[in-house]
Formats: structure tokens, sequence, C-alpha cells
């Protein structure tokens, strides 16, 4: 009997370190990182809101902070970042080069650059889409308001085909005005020559705010197309994008789960909910389960914000890109924002 | 009397007849037509104190911007304690021109001789560091700085590099004229672009380890090597228009190939081609821009780059503008130096 007892308690002792092991599988990118010091992020060179180097020469924006986040997380410092701006042509052999252990740089996910290029997307940190600028006098909420209204875009580009289908699909009489080139087109329509002009919605809040007067426009928050973008990793060291993915779902938990950088030791001294504690390591261990310490997504908040600070303070009211959430708003607020459960 | 003196050559140059006369009045319109606008936008109606983009006038050039990014737009994110180091590398280059121009003919040779051995070693070790300075890495540098350091760099590459095979295809071995001909015609039928493509993306693709050689130096070197077959066709003018008696007459004196060529045939030859190698040069300091592809912020990155910052969205036309200018003084005062030497040499 209390041999069969030691038995159990000596085969359960195994099975517990065998699934630690299992867990722990190796991951030469967060050796890599840990041995360098730094995280090495790859980035837009230059993008309103998203990545941009400010006066001081500092990079920040949106895509910018994921890299700070995930530095924070990996090695409690979230100034521990290196970037390497990567232009369009670049930024995939960049990544499968071994250059960069991330890329944070708004690209679209689609099925054949997960399936083709050997990389993989870790999450969605903007939902990107093509959408309209009207002015506010217009008094459109959607693009089916369009009805009537013309539309300045550049000749032959994706967006004018997208438009057109659309409003013909819905058999809307909207004019698309076409113009040879982008900048052309939304000159027009600053010119008051249209209604509306059409692109991403990220790209619109930066050509808002070179128009005469910003403030008198608004960006049309329901897209018609859908175009999100995310972190990408490349194939391969299944830990690494564990940590990658689930740094991402952290912010937006956080913000879900009602922690910011302001509130964050109060919430992990006294936060009564599990998943709060789960999240800032103060239950469960779940840092220590992808080899990183438990602090990791309190470092990551404390030093950078969750998803929504993020946001506001990159493209949203606290940018001069005055950028609403739109989509990119938590699903229990309307948007499509959503994280799996830290448990 | 002067005066109406030179009153009368105008009207004799511009309205000597009634259709050059037309022409002119047209020239006169046009450039008032271009030029006044511009002149408003640049200077009158542009605001130059302040500090945001609220500061700025609406209608005219917002240069408070360049005001802002100055920095940024000289060094690129290159840290700004650090920023003495380039400053001092800077003086050294041009100290190193001066003393070289200015020193007395014997000297000359001997001086731009121990200035070539002495200057890129320092120059890389004050941008980069080591040996007590704080290093800094290549991804930090920028700006003008980067811009001037591809230039001159890349020029330390393809001059020596165009001379040799320049003499190369002039050669009595056959073999030697082979390479020479394959290296000049492959780099000068290459694309740049792709020349830098190759070496900043299919390079670590191949090298085992991914990183291996620094991304600006594979950037200045694939450049160089693109200038180096320029130059030695450049070159291969000057040494062609030689009159052949010149090397004959040196052999007859006794010196062999190398005396020959180094003190009769290439200082002649290379008198003839300068005007075709500082043509040479000025493309080569435009074709830096070309490095942008690869995510090198030179000046016009960082122009381009500090174009996304929100807080000065919209300013395309300054940050162009801008670096336009100082893209057109370089290579003016590289143009008027080049025309003053050939002057001076009586060519």
């Amino acid at each position: 009997m209390t041999f069969r007892i030691l038995g159990a308690a000596v085969l359960l002792t195994a099975g517990i370190s065998m699934a630690q092991a299992q867990q722990l599988a190796p991951s030469p990118t967060l050796d890599a990182i840990k041995a360098r010091g730094n995280l090495e992020c790859g980035v837009h060179l230059g993008l309103p809101g998203f990545s941009f180097a400010n006066d001081k020469g500092e990079w920040s924006g949106l895509d910018v902070d994921y890299c700070k986040a995930l530095a924070a997380a990996v090695l409690g410092d979230a100034s521990k970042v290196k970037y390497t701006p990567t232009s369009v042509q670049q930024r995939w052999p960049i990544l499968q080069s071994g250059q960069v252990d991330v890329l944070s740089r708004n690209s679209t996910i689609t099925f054949s650059r997960n399936a083709t290029l050997g990389l993989n997307f870790q999450g969605i940190n903007f939902y990107e889409g093509q959408t309209f600028i009207v002015r506010k006098s217009a008094n459109a909420k959607t693009a089916a308001d369009l009805d009537g209204a013309s539309v300045c875009v550049a000749a032959g580009s994706t967006e004018e085909k997208n438009a057109a289908d659309w409003f013909r699909e819905r058999n809307l009489k909207t004019t698309i005005t076409n113009f040879q080139k982008n900048d052309d087109a939304i000159a027009a329509y600053d010119a008051g020559r249209c209604d509306a002009y059409t692109a991403g919605v990220g790209a619109l809040a930066g050509q808002r705010a070179k128009l005469k007067n910003p403030e008198e426009h608004v960006i049309l928050t329901q897209p018609i197309s859908n175009d999100p973008q995310g972190p990408v990793t490349r194939w391969g060291d299944e830990r690494w994008q564990l940590i990658v993915r689930w740094v991402l779902n952290g912010t937006i938990a956080a913000e879900a789960l009602g922690v910011t950088s302001k509130n964050v030791d109060e919430m992990k001294a006294n936060s009564k909910n599990s998943e709060v504690r789960r999240l800032l390591g103060a239950e469960g261990g779940f840092g220590a389960m992808m080899g990183l310490s438990n602090d990791w997504m309190y470092n990551a908040i404390k030093q950078v914000g969750n998803y929504g600070e993020s946001y506001e303070r990159t493209v949203g009211m606290g940018s001069p890109l005055k950028l609403e959430r739109g989509q990119n708003q938590l699903w229990t607020k309307g948007g499509l924002l959503f994280t799996p459960p830290f448990q | 009397m002067t005066r109406a003196s030179s009153l009368s050559i105008w009207r004799e140059r511009l309205f000597a007849t009634p259709f050059t006369g037309f022409v002119s009045m047209v020239l006169v319109v046009l450039i008032a037509w271009v030029g006044i606008p511009l002149i408003r936008w640049a200077v009158i109606d542009a605001t130059w104190a302040g500090s945001t983009r609220a500061d700025c006038a609406p209608g005219g050039a917002c240069w408070v911007f360049i005001r802002a990014r100055f920095g940024q737009f000289m060094y690129g994110l290159y840290p700004v304690d650090q920023r003495w180091r380039v400053d001092i590398a800077g003086i050294a280059f041009v100290l190193g021109i001066a003393s070289i121009v200015l020193a007395p003919q014997r000297l000359r040779l001997k001086l731009g001789l121990a200035m070539l051995v002495a200057l890129p070693p320092l120059g890389i070790w004050l941008l980069s560091g080591g040996f007590g300075l704080r290093y800094i890495e290549t991804r930090e540098w920028g700006g003008l700085m980067l811009t001037l350091f591809i230039s001159i760099y890349s020029s330390l590459i393809a001059i020596p590099l165009g001379i040799i095979f320049a003499l190369g295809r002039q050669s009595e071995l056959r073999i030697i004229r082979l390479i020479s001909v394959i290296f000049i015609e492959f780099w000068r039928g290459v694309p740049i672009i792709a020349v830098i493509f190759l070496a900043s993306l299919l390079l670590p693709l191949i090298l085992p380890g991914g990183i291996g050689i620094d991304r600006l130096a594979r950037a200045v070197i694939g450049l160089g090597f693109v200038i180096a077959a320029y130059m030695a066709e450049a070159v291969r003018g000057g040494l062609q228009a030689l009159p052949k008696g010149q090397r004959e007459a040196a052999t007859a004196l006794g010196l062999n190939y190398w005396k020959a060529t180094g003190l009769i045939v290439l200082p002649q030859a290379l008198r003839i081609s300068l005007p075709a190698m500082t043509n040479e040069f000025i493309a080569l300091i435009k074709n830096t821009t070309l490095v942008l592809v690869v995510s090198i912020l030179d000046l016009l990155g960082v122009a381009q780059a500090s174009l996304a910052d929100p807080n000065w969205v919209g300013m395309n036309m300054e940050a162009y503008a801008f670096s336009g200018a100082i893209y057109w003084l370089i290579c003016f005062a590289l143009s008027r130096w080049s025309r003053s030497l050939e002057k001076k040499r009586r060519l």
C-alpha cells in the first residue's frame, strides 16, 4: 500500500517534470534576445501614428508600442528595443533572414502570405480597412449614405476597384471621379470637387491631418474591406511565437480587465479578479510557462500601457491624428478586439 | 554715362531684333510667373520662428519644421551627445583636403597619400566608436552625414578600383584584360538599385548566420563597385586621349611599366578625365539616395521619415525643398571646384 502510494507519487512527479520540460521547448530566438540584451524589431520607415521617429529621434507609434511591450515582457525594460526600419520590399526578407526577431509593420494578414512566405501572423493589433473621409456637413454615417455622392480616387488603384464594386453591388448611384495620382485625388477632395475620398483607415488618419481644416472632416468607422494587421514571426520556434502572440493578447486583455499603466500596481496587489491576478503574475505562474518572468505583462503594462492607452496616445484622441477607435475597440464596446482568456 | 551704356548693352542683348525682344519678354513673364509665387512661399509668407506646427502661418513655408528637425536632417538618429564626433570627422576631412590643396607642390603627393591612409580609418573610428569611444551602430547614422559618408567611402573604393581596371583594360596580358572587361561590363550593366537590393536582401539569406557584414557597409561596397566601373571608363577615355608617344618616350628613357604609368601616363590621363570623373562623383552623390529602398536613412530618407511624424504631417514641400537645396549645393560646389581645377591646370 505504502509502496503503491510512493510509486504513484514518483510517477506523478515524473509526469509533472515531463510536462514542464514539454512546456519549455527550446527557443533559440528568446535565448538570443536574452544574450544580446535587446529585442530586434522590424518597423515601418515612416507611417504617421504607427511608426515614426519624433523630433528627439525616438521611435513611436502604435506598431512601435507593441515592440516596446514585447521588450518589457521579455527583458523587463521597454527601452531595450533596436528598431530596423524596413521598406515594403525588404520587410519579409529581413524577417526571414533572421535580422529581426519580430516584424511589427502594418502588414496585412492574408492566406497566401501565411502559406507561402514561411511566416506566421500572431494576432491583430490594428483592423485596417478601406473607408471614406467626408465632410462633417455631409452627415454621412456609413458608406451606404454616399448614395448620389462623388468619390475622388486614384485611377487604377485597388481602392478604385473596391469602391466601384461595393457601390455597384448595392445599387448605389455613387460617382467615382478618377485622378492620376493619390495626391491629386486628395487635393481635389480638399478643394471640394468631390464629397468623399477613399483609402485605408490608417492612411486616412494621416491624410486628414494634411487637409486645410482637419476638424471639418470625419472618417467613416465602418470599412468596406478587411485588411487586419499584426505582428509577424518566422516559422519554427513555437515558444517564441507563443510569447509574441500572448503579449499582444495581454495588452488587449489588460484593457478589457481595466488594468492601466496607472493602476497596475494597485490591481496586482488588491484585485480579487483571478484573471487580472494571472495576467499580472500574482498567481498562476503564467510567465514561467513560457520561460519568462511572471512579471511579464505587469512590466509591459506598467511601462507601455494597455492597448487602449497605446491607441489613444499614438493614433487616437491623444494624438494629432484623432482617429476614433472604430473596429479597433473592444468587442464588448462594439469593436472587433478580442482575446482568448488568461486561464 | 556708364548707366546709359549698360542700359544699351541690355537693350542690345535682349531686344536686338523683334524676335529676340519677344523671346525676352516671354522669358521674363515666365520667370515672374514661377519665381514670384515661389519667393512668396519660401520667404515672404514663410514662418521662421516658433516651435510647433501651430506657429506656422498657412500659405507660406513652415521652416519651423526644418528647425525642429535640423539635427535629424544633419545626423539622423545619431545620439545627440555624441554628435561632436561627426563634427570632428567632418572638420578633419575638410582640413585634410585643404592641407593637400595648400601644400607646396613637392609635398602634395606624399601628403595626399598620408591622408589617404590615415583619414578613412580615423573617420570610421570617430563615427562608429571603439577604443574609448562609445560604440554607435550604423543604423543610428543618418541624414547629411550619412549621405557624405556613403559618397566619400564609395569613392574611396571606386577611384583606385577604377584606375586599376582602366589600366587593366589596356593591358597587353589577355587574362588581365579579360578580367577587367568582365568587371567593368558586369557592374555597368546592372542597375544600381538592383545592386543595392542584392547586397542588402540576398546576401543575408545566402550568408550563414544571417547578419555577417554591416548593412551600410554592404551598400557602400555595392555602390563603390558600380561607380568603379564608370570611373574606369572615364579614366580609359583619358588614357586613350593621351598620345602613344608619351609612354614610348618614357620607356625609351628607361622607365619600367609602373614608373612610366605612375609618373608620365596617369597624371596626364587623370587630368584629361577630370571633368568626366567629376560627373561620376556628382552622379554618385545623387545615387546615394537609392539606399532609401533598403531603409538606410540618408538625407532624403530622413526627410521622408520625418513626414510621418503626426506633429508635422503635410510638410512635404519644406522637407523636399530643404533636402533638394542641400543636394544642389553639394553638387554645384563640386562642379565649381572641378572647373577651377581644370582652369588652374589649363585644360
